[in-house]
Formats: structure tokens, sequence, C-alpha cells
């Protein structure tokens, strides 16, 4: 907008000054059109910038909720490494292998008059809550023994060192190979290496005191000699690991900061001391698949569910870029009779909303045996809304294309397929962008046809069960991540495509 | 090309249209007014029972929930996203760096499925949550704004009375004497509140003495109404979702009023200025006329969606109270998947109910809102 000067007769003044002040007025609109737009941002991406950064808290439902979170310093973010890298051997995933000794240090404030003992630490029963109850797995309390030292003391600052030592169950020296435990058969317990079933040799007699608590599943450790394998123990997920201080005394840090502080600021919970970076700043994202496994198949939803989104979105993408441009071309191009009224039955679908027909085309799909994937691509094959929007693209292309392409003795469809659908190429584009948010944020349909088995749902019907099944608890870690995890491939889409997004649509409006 | 090759052509091109067309929609619309009218209850096959299914959905109070709930809420909605994103759209629409970005940044909440965004509301939105903890910090800090305000309006007159003095030629709302207002109002309240002058409030659990405020942890997805005389007439959480649905669609909206308003010349708006005419008058008498195309194309589209929407209740599912959320969309699914023998008779009712009430609103803004519009 071009900024007119006032009226000459309002003020006598000299040039110099007027432009001046007219200058200074520009600059402060200016000013203020970016501070508007900036509140505007934050205010749109607000949502969405505190849900993504409260995914990554242990507890997204903390309460004053804070921005700076512990998870995104680059200290703990260090430490969680060197954590996994003692436990587990593995800075990314963390856990607890057999054979390594974890230490992990706390500070406490002991003032004068103040119990001067060290705190008290103990491992805790750490189960995650799944969609579906897995087998009880191995707990870190059962295989390891913990000591606290005193390693310093500034003035009433003690500083304790707790150290966690999982020693192997065998004394057997060899290659170490990681596997899976089987249902065992007769006397001998099985194991899965690489594939194929192995027996698991139990030589020492701690080995054998846990050969009936281990559960089918267990990954485990194992050392290779020659044919034998020798259990060296289970594999751990996660160390939860519990402080409590005295009364008197003030829990000052530690280490990694407390997941959870119970009993006045005196009990602090770790729910993982050797969480790895993975385990640590991204837990939530992990849970979303590896705590949403099918009771049945043991395969993660999340993935499945991802997966299934993917191929119904890129299937409906290839058949509207096909279809859509057919018959939107035909509309457009071809003169037939019945044209003026189909135009008109296109407009009609696009208002009728979609619940008035769901009865029918729900028992259409479910005589044909088709309440599946397919099902939804079959009745979403061609979309009103795409044929309207190539109609609309192929109108606007001259004349003169076709004319030159039919003297030189194409067939029509040859027309199509070599002269017009080459110069429709930044409608397809839209098209195919629309088509994908579309399927990818499709919710209703997929719901109704898609009903019953879990693995076979797409993203948005499963993440609505996420809630069903977790919004009574709150367990918003696992929600806000699926959430956010389901609206990546979008977005990706969207930033690379922008310009075709803001296209859409506009220009048919502002044509009427 | 002759004519009759062409008709062989263009039906062969249409056939797939054609086929999903007749099986999806026209036979499915057909179907749905038949079982409209019979007892069906996708077991039995269908008896015709005439109106009877149109009285029993009537006599539903759940229904007349929905109806009231689905109008209210595709009226207000489409009414504040139009308005607001026109608003927008005008205070943007000016050549600068970095719009391309910004338009960018807002159009998100638009990208992203509805069930994500809902999920994420859900967890704003908590009792304990971030929106009541935001309102608990306004509430704290009410006393320091309120000083802000008081003193830029009292520093912006006396910078406005000065300059009017000098004969230039200013407003109240001149945009460079407003910014130096805000800095010194920002600078005396920032003084002041560390002189102890003008302090927050303490949020504490229980209010004992005056200068203290309790947190505040209003429960939105409950059982709450707005009622005029008695009568219930629009819940908390259909007015959350209400907030929520305009959030998401304004930057859509926007775009579309953006592209309409570069299309309008800019001599219409130099003519006017030479007239004498206020922004305003500017805005009412230039931009919207010139719009109407546009703003009946969201209009039109604005009550279609609203009054289609099901996503929102159904992820918040039994985390609010039925009555409170029930639209008609979500009544036809509820009635057809009822578990038990389903009244899918009603829910035809009810679907029917739906596409007329859509296409009656869309007939009616096309005849009385935009009548050159097409």
């Amino acid at each position: 907008m071009t900024i007119v000067a006032p009226s000459p007769s309002s003020a006598p003044l000299k040039q110099q000054d007027n432009t001046a002040f007219l200058n200074r007025r520009r600059w402060a609109r200016a000013g203020w059109l970016y501070l508007f737009m900036l509140v505007m941002s934050v205010l749109f991406l607000g949502p969405f910038l505190m849900g993504t950064l409260s995914s990554l808290k242990d507890n997204p439902n903390e309460y004053p909720p804070r921005i700076l979170i512990p998870q995104l310093r680059p200290t703990f973010f260090m430490r969680a490494y060197q954590l996994g890298v003692q436990g587990a051997g593995d800075g990314w995933n963390g856990g607890l292998a057999p054979g390594n000794t974890v230490t992990f240090d706390v500070r406490v404030r002991n003032p004068k008059g103040a119990p001067q003992t060290p705190p008290t630490a103990s491992l805790f029963v750490y189960q995650p809550t799944g969609l579906v109850n897995l087998a009880r797995l191995a707990q870190a309390k059962d295989y390891s023994v913990l000591k606290v030292a005193e390693t310093g003391v500034t003035g009433d600052l003690h500083s304790y060192r707790v150290t966690v030592t999982y020693a192997p169950l065998t004394a057997q020296t060899g290659e170490r190979v990681r596997g899976e435990l089987l249902p065992p058969q007769g006397n001998d317990l099985m194991a899965t290496v690489n594939g194929k079933p192995v027996k698991v040799t139990l030589d020492t007699p701690q080995a054998q005191a846990h050969q009936y608590d281990l559960q089918p599943t267990q990954p485990v450790q194992l050392i290779r000699r020659g044919d034998q394998y020798f259990l060296e123990g289970p594999l751990m997920a996660r160390l939860p690991l519990e402080i409590d201080v005295e009364r008197g005394q003030v829990f000052v840090d530690s280490t990694l900061p407390p997941s959870d502080v119970q009993n006045f600021g005196r009990s602090l919970a770790f729910r993982n001391a050797t969480p790895g970076i993975l385990g640590y700043t991204f837990n939530n994202y992990r849970r979303a698949f590896q705590e949403t496994r099918d009771a049945g198949t043991g395969r993660s939803l999340f993935l499945s569910w991802t997966l299934n989104t993917f191929a119904i979105a890129i299937l409906k993408v290839l058949s509207a870029v096909v279809f859509c441009s057919l018959a939107g071309y035909a509309l457009a191009r071809l003169n037939f009779p019945g044209k003026n009224l189909l135009f008109a039955l296109v407009l009609f679908v696009q208002m009728v909303p979609g619940q008035t027909t769901f009865i029918s085309n729900y028992l259409v799909l479910k005589n044909l045996g088709l309440l599946n994937i397919w099902g939804l691509l079959v009745s979403g094959l061609v979309t009103a809304g795409g044929v309207f929007l190539m109609k609309q693209f192929f109108e606007g292309l001259p004349k003169e294309l076709e004319e030159a392409a039919s003297i030189d003795g194409a067939s029509p469809f040859t027309t199509f397929w070599r002269v017009m659908l080459p110069q429709a190429s930044p409608a397809l584009i839209a098209l195919s962008i629309t088509t994908f948010q579309g399927a990818w944020n499709d919710f209703f349909w997929p719901l109704v046809v898609l009903k019953g088995d879990a693995s076979r749902q797409v993203l948005t019907v499963g993440l609505q069960s996420f809630r069903d099944v977790y919004g009574g608890a709150g367990d918003y870690g696992l929600i806000l991540s699926g959430a956010i995890l389901s609206a990546i491939p979008v977005l990706i889409v969207f930033l690379i495509f922008q310009r075709y997004f803001v296209g859409t649509g506009a220009d048919s409006a502002v044509k009427g | 090309m002759n004519q009759k090759g062409q008709t062989a052509t263009a039906y062969l091109f249409l056939t797939p249209f054609l086929v999903v067309l007749a099986v999806f929609f026209c036979f499915a619309f057909l179907r749905t007014i038949y079982y409209s009218f019979t007892d069906f209850n996708l077991f039995d096959p269908p008896k015709l029972i005439g109106l009877k299914p149109y009285a029993d959905v009537l006599g539903d109070s759940s229904f007349r929930r929905a109806l009231a709930n689905s109008l209210l809420f595709a009226v207000i909605t489409t009414t504040l996203q139009t308005i607001l994103s026109l608003l927008m759209a005008v205070a943007l629409n000016r050549k600068i760096r970095g719009l391309s970005f910004f338009r960018a940044a807002w159009y998100m909440p638009s990208i992203t499925s509805s069930v994500v965004i809902t999920l994420i509301f859900l967890w704003l939105f908590q009792q304990q949550g971030v929106v009541n903890y935001l309102i608990t910090q306004l509430q704290s800090v009410w006393p320091l704004i309120l000083t802000f305000v008081l003193i830029l309006i009292a520093v912006q007159v006396i910078q406005v009375l000065w300059e009017k003095s000098r004969k230039l030629p200013v407003g109240y709302f001149d945009p460079a004497l407003l910014a130096a207002s805000a800095l010194i109002a920002l600078f005396v309240t920032w003084g002041l509140s560390a002189a102890g002058v003008v302090t927050a409030h303490e949020v504490v659990d229980t209010v004992s003495r005056p200068g203290q405020i309790t947190p505040f942890l209003y429960q939105y997805f409950a059982d709450k109404w707005l009622s005029i005389g008695g009568v219930q007439i629009i819940s908390v959480p259909l007015m959350v979702i209400i907030f929520m649905n305009t959030f998401t669609t304004i930057p859509t909206l926007m775009l579309f009023f953006l592209a309409g308003l570069q299309n309008i010349p800019t001599a219409l708006y130099e003519a006017t200025e030479i007239d004498g005419a206020t922004p305003f008058q500017q805005l009412m008498n230039v931009t919207v006329p010139m719009l109407r195309p546009v703003s009946f194309y969201v209009i039109t589209v604005g009550l279609i969606g609203t009054l289609q929407m099901f996503d929102q209740v159904a992820v918040i599912g039994n985390a609010a109270p039925t009555d409170t959320l029930i639209t008609l969309a979500y009544y036809v699914y509820a009635n057809t998947f009822k578990s038990g023998v389903a009244p899918v008779y009603m829910a035809s009712a009810a679907a029917i109910i739906l596409a007329v009430i859509t296409l009656l609103l869309v007939t009616v803004q096309r005849r009385f809102i935009s009548p050159d519009a097409v």
C-alpha cells in the first residue's frame, strides 16, 4: 500500500520536515506490522511448539509448565549418552547389559543438626504400560547390586556416588552375542540368535536361579564358545533408580535430574538412570513405537499405522492424478450429451455431507468384503473436488494446442496424454498435494471402514484410540509424541511444495 | 473430430468417475433416503414405515441438542472465521519482506489433521494445562498491564497534543508516536514494578489477603453451559471447539482473501483517498464489495465444512459429556454403530435432515448475502 501525502492545506511546512515526518511514520508502521505478524506467528505456531516441547518431557502435564526443559540441555544430553555407554555400551538407546557398572552422582546439602547419613538408593520395578500388556520383562532390580559411597564434602554440600554393578551370570569368555528367549523345549532353555534357535546353557548357580523367572521374548546376552551358548544375563531396557534423602537434608542435583519428586522433595525417582539420548530426550517418541504392540504379532502398531497411511495416501494420489485429469479433461474440452447435468452433479456432490452417504457406502464395502484400505481406495478413487480442479485448469489452456494435434491426426487419447497432460503439471502437483494431505488427515471415513482390527488402522484413527486408552490416565507424553510424529510427513510435503498449497483453491475462488 | 467420436471418448474418459459417482454417491444418496422411511437396523430387511423415522428423530432430545449444536457451531464459526480472516488479509495486503515466511508459519494449523490439533488442544485445555496456567499468569500481572496501558494512553495524548501544537498532521493513532509511547510506558512500568510501587499479584492456593489470587483451574471439557433464562444455549466445550476451529481455518481463508485483494485495482483506493475516505470507509465501500466472489466462496466452504463437524467430537469422545458436543454428523455415526440393534433408520433420517440443512443454508446465503455472485 502506498502512503499518500496529506493534503497540502493541512500544514504549512517546509518540504524537508514533511519528508522526515512521513519517513518516520512509514518506518513505525512497518515496525508495528512486523510486531503484529510476530504475535500472530506465536499464536498460530504456539500450540504446536508447546506440544512438541512438552512431548520431550518426562511428564508433559507438569504444572506450572516450563519452557526450558532438562531434556534439551546439552549437559544432560551428553550425560544421558555417557550413562547409556556405561550401562549397555550404547549411547543412543541406553539400557543395562550384563558385565557393566554404572555410576550415578548425587549432591545433597546436609546442614548442621540434620542427619549426616548418606541417602539410601534402591532400584524399583518399572513396567511399561502399553496398549497391550507385554510379558513381564526382567528387571534390573533382580540382577544387579548397588552401593552408595561419599565422594567429597565442601561446606555442608556432600557428594555421593551410587554404583550399580550387573555381574555376568557366567564366568565363560568368548564372543558376546545378543538374542531373544523362546518358549523352553522340554528341559532346554532356547533362544534365537540371528534368526536361528539355539540351546542356552545355564552353567552357574546364579544363572540357574533365574531359569524359571525368565519369560519368552526376553532379550538376553549370551557368550558363544564353539557351539555352546552360555547365558550372560538378560538385557534390561532401563535402570529405574530411586534415591531417598533423610529429613532435614536437601537434594541439590544429580547426574540427571529426577523424573519424579515425591514425599516433600525427599524421594527422587529416576525412571531410567541409563537412558542414552533416545531414552532421555526422545523417550516418548520411542515409546510411541515400542509400547504400542499388537497382542498377536508383537509388531509395533504405530509403525503399522504409519505404513498404512503412507500406502493409502500414495495410492489415492496415483488414482486421483489419472482419473481426475481424465474426467476433468472430458468435462472441460469434449462435447457430449449430459455434460451440464454432470457438472451440476459435481457441484452438488461437493455440498452434500459425507455422513449422508456413508451408511450405504459402508454396507456396499461390507458386502464386497472390502472393509480395509482397498475399500478406502475404491470409494475414493475419483473425488468430485479433484475433477472440478482439473476441469478449471484445462479450461484455461489454449484451444490451439488440441487443434494442432488433431490436424496431425492424433487420436483423442494421444492428444490428451501427449499434448494436454504435460501442460497440466502445475495443476497435477496441486491435485497430488491436496489429495495426499486429504488422505493423510482423513478421519471419518477410515474410522467407519477400518473398524475393528487395530493393526489395520491409519494414523488418525490410531491416535484417537491412544486418547481412548490413555486419555483418562492422561498419558499425554505418548499422545503428544504420536500426534507430532503423525504431523511430520504432511509438514514436509507442505514445506517442499508450499507455493502449490497456497495456489490451490484461491485462484478458482477469485474467479468466482 | 466429429461429435459422435467425441461423445464416445468423453464417456470413456469419464467411466471411472461415473462408476464411483453412481455407486458411492447417487445410489448411496437414494438408498439413505429410502432407509429414512423404513425401520432398517443393519440386520433385518428394511420395511417401509412412512414418516415415523422423522418423527422419532425429531422427538429424540439428543437429536434436538445435536441440531442446536450444529447450527450454532456452523453459524458462529463461519461468521468468526470469515470476518477475522478478512481483517487479517487487509492488514497484510502489503508488499513487505518476509511475508512468505509468515504465511508458511501461519499455514501450519491448516495442514495438520484435525485429530492432531484436537489432541494438542485437549492437552492445552486440561484442568492443570497450559491455557489455565496462562490465564493465571495474566491475572497475576493484571496491575502491571493496567499501569502500562494507562501510561501508554497518557503519553500518547501528550505527544499528539505537542505535535499538533507544532502544526504537524498527526492522528491519535500515529504509529511512530505510538511506538515511542509504548517504549516509555514499558520503561516506566518496569521502573514502578522494580521500585515496588506496582506489583504483580501473588499466586497461592488459597486467597487470604488482598493481592493474592488462586490459580485458575477451570475444567473446560465438563458439563458447563452458557444459559439464558434457564435455557442451555451453548456449552463451554463447544465454545472451545469453535475457538479451535477458527484458529485452524483463519490462515487458509486469509490466503483466499489475500489473493482476492491483489486483484482489486489500486486506482480505486487512490480515488477514495482523494475523496477523503477513512480506512474504515475504504474497507466497507471498496474492499468488501470487491471481494464478494471470494467471500461467497469462503462462506460456502465454511458452512459446508462446519456443518459436517465430526472429528473433534469423536476424538474428544468421552472426555466431555455427550450433550455438550454432539453434532448432527456425530449423531448419524453414533446411531449407525450403536451396540445391539442400531436405529439406522433414525441415523438415515438425521443424515437427510443434515443434507437438507446444508443445501438450504448454502442457497440462502447465495440468495441474500451475495446476490450477484456466480
